[in-house]
């Protein structure tokens, strides 16, 4: 409880400074970055915690993306976008993790690959999304106090939500619930012996993560006030699990310096060549290579080394 | 719908079912005795493609070049093996990561070289004529050699499974790796060997599939997507599962692609989702522990 007061205030602190030392283009980044980060926490938690390898949530976040762009044309109203979007991503998770999460590893992760590119497939013929030209969004953020267009205001409620997400994944992973998904991660089957629905739990951190990504591809729709279907394309996915294996893997905050890294380094680079994903694809197999688990985990490791600490990360 | 039309579709059908077949197998072997999932799979197809293309275009014969594309892909493949999927044996997450990271570094590549356009290849000379079907519609000679050449496949797969000892190994493999490597096989040989040839298939089928599909970047996503579907609905590790997987996901997506154009993919993935309610191993996968 305290570590999770600590660590939330350091991460509204960073937040309340950052528009200041940032540029313009920054604070815009930083935007990118929260939305990101969001995407990448909660498929970290159903990597991390549950241990399910998915390359299909980038669906989910075309899901919450295109409901504000569709929906949008016929309800102005915020509230009722989100809403509608977390009952379409809720539903769609629900029915497909319960098929899905029957069959084995290798086949989940093929499933919901393919899962992936058929929402991704429906978006790109569709005549109703746009097709393979995307679509403007009609509707602007208004949570009942004005409308918000500037980049600072996008800024902070990007970021607002961003923290709401932590705490409530951090909640998560701690309470007892948490506890046994990640029981359920290390050995099923002695989970299910002490008499617990697996399969429940699973369904369960799948759909609850499905949910998140689904806001945070409406607040995309939000920010980037334009949508096309590669955000629903499974490089999508596969980028954030990149985020996440860059940052750590099994950790909340992993996930979150994946996505900042992430979004800065495709900044940078992309100025330079046209080959980015060659530069990302490079990287990403010699951080496959060295392994470690991603930045916090050797952040951890130096701060061990460094402070002679006995504690040991397993 | 005339009959005719109905046959053309269903050939039609069975030379897409050929090829995905071809290159499924090379997925599932792989999967079935390295438990290593592929996702540069694609990629190698696309790669040998290109391959052919570029070979094609230097006025080789289209034969030599799928010749040549075989042996080049191979010795990508055995690279790739050494260098890198060696040291994610067992790791599903990094094994998605690696093959992930490899397909964009290789499609990259690509396009350095070969650029972003759409590139043909023109039917081989003996084979460019058209079958009559009666009632005006013809049919292209090549599509019924793709289906030829996935029967002698199988023959080939068959004969390799069950009458030499490299298949009685894989066999073995597939059943308990342990043991087999326990028995003073190199099972290290084995694994490159495994690899390689499922390149190979994903590379050759590039080549073949090149004079109907094209060859354009965006082309390994299809594909990729389009080998995983056989390979869930055929079972894991099983090549006559996806020889059945193929076979059906070729012929309802043709017949899908005429009826609905929209509603292609979604057909084909309403059909694997069936399947899953009824088999979640697949149609001839083997009970899997969860």
């Amino acid at each position: 409880m305290k570590k999770i007061l600590i660590s939330t205030s350091i991460l509204v602190l960073v937040i309340l400074i950052a528009p200041f030392v940032l540029t313009v283009y920054g604070v815009y980044l930083a935007t990118e970055i929260a939305i990101l980060a969001i995407f990448a926490m909660s498929l970290g938690l159903i990597l991390g915690y549950a241990g399910l390898i998915t390359l299909g949530h980038a669906a989910f976040f075309g899901i919450g993306a295109y409901t504000v762009a569709i929906a949008g044309q016929y309800f102005s109203d915020t509230y009722v976008l989100f809403i509608i979007s977390i009952l379409l991503s809720g539903i769609t998770a629900l029915i497909s993790g319960a098929i899905f999460l029957r069959t084995s590893k290798f086949y989940f992760l093929m499933i919901t690959f393919a899962f992936g590119q058929m929402i991704y497939a429906l978006v790109y013929q569709s005549s109703w999304t746009g097709g393979n030209r995307g679509t403007d969004v009609p509707v602007t953020l208004n949570f009942g106090f004005g409308e918000i267009t500037s980049p600072i205001g996008l800024y902070f409620v990007m970021c607002f939500f961003f923290v709401i997400f932590y705490v409530l994944l951090r909640f998560f992973v701690n309470s007892p619930t948490g506890k046994i998904v990640k029981g359920i991660m290390e050995n099923e089957s002695r989970m299910r012996a002490l008499g617990y629905n697996t399969l429940v739990y699973k369904l369960l951190v799948y759909t609850l993560s499905a949910i998140i990504v689904s806001v945070s591809g409406s607040l995309f729709a939000y920010f980037n006030m334009f949508v096309s279907p590669g955000i629903t394309n499974w490089t999508f996915s596969g980028e954030a699990l990149l985020m996440i294996i860059i940052g750590g893997v099994g950790t909340l905050f992993g996930p979150v310096i994946g996505a900042s890294f992430y979004v800065v380094l495709q900044n940078y680079i992309s100025t330079y060549t046209e080959y980015w994903l060659l530069i990302l694809g490079v990287i990403l197999v010699i951080l496959v290579l060295i392994g470690r688990g991603g930045i916090i985990h050797w952040i951890r490791h130096f701060g061990e080394n460094i402070f002679f600490s006995k504690k040991k990360i397993d | 719908m005339s009959l005719s039309l109905i046959l053309l579709q269903l050939i039609t059908g069975l030379a897409y079912g050929m090829l995905y077949f071809m290159i499924a197998t090379g997925l599932t072997i792989t999967l079935g005795v390295m438990n290593v999932i592929n996702l540069a799979h694609g990629t190698f197809f696309l790669v040998g493609s290109y391959i052919t293309f570029m070979l094609v275009n230097q006025q080789f014969s289209f034969w030599i070049a799928l010749v040549i594309t075989a042996f080049i892909i191979m010795l990508v493949g055995i690279v790739v093996e050494r260098m890198l999927i060696r040291h994610v044996y067992g790791k599903e997450l990094e094994q998605v990561l690696l093959t992930f990271g490899l397909s964009y570094i290789l499609v990259d590549i690509s396009k350095m070289i070969w650029g972003v356009q759409h590139h043909t290849i023109a039917t081989p000379d003996i084979l460019n004529f058209s079958i009559s079907l009666g009632g005006g519609f013809v049919f292209p000679a090549y599509r019924l050699f793709i289906v030829f050449i996935g029967c002698l496949f199988v023959l080939l797969l068959f004969y390799l499974e069950y009458r030499t000892r490299i298949g009685a190994i894989i066999r073995a493999g597939v059943d308990d790796r342990e043991m087999v490597s326990a028995l003073g096989i190199n099972i290290t040989m084995v694994f490159t060997g495994v690899f390689a040839f499922g390149v190979i298939l994903a590379g050759l089928g590039g080549g073949l599939g090149a004079p109907f599909l094209g060859v354009y970047s965006g082309l390994e996503s299809d594909i990729l997507v389009t080998s995983l579907i056989v390979v869930v609905v055929g079972g894991l590790g099983s090549w006559k599962g996806s020889f059945i997987g193929a076979i059906l996901i070729g012929i309802i997506e043709t017949f899908a692609k005429a009826w609905f154009p929209a509603l292609s993919m979604v057909t084909v993935f309403i059909i694997m989702i069936i399947v899953l309610l009824i088999r979640p191993q697949g149609l001839f996968g083997r009970e899997v522990e969860l």
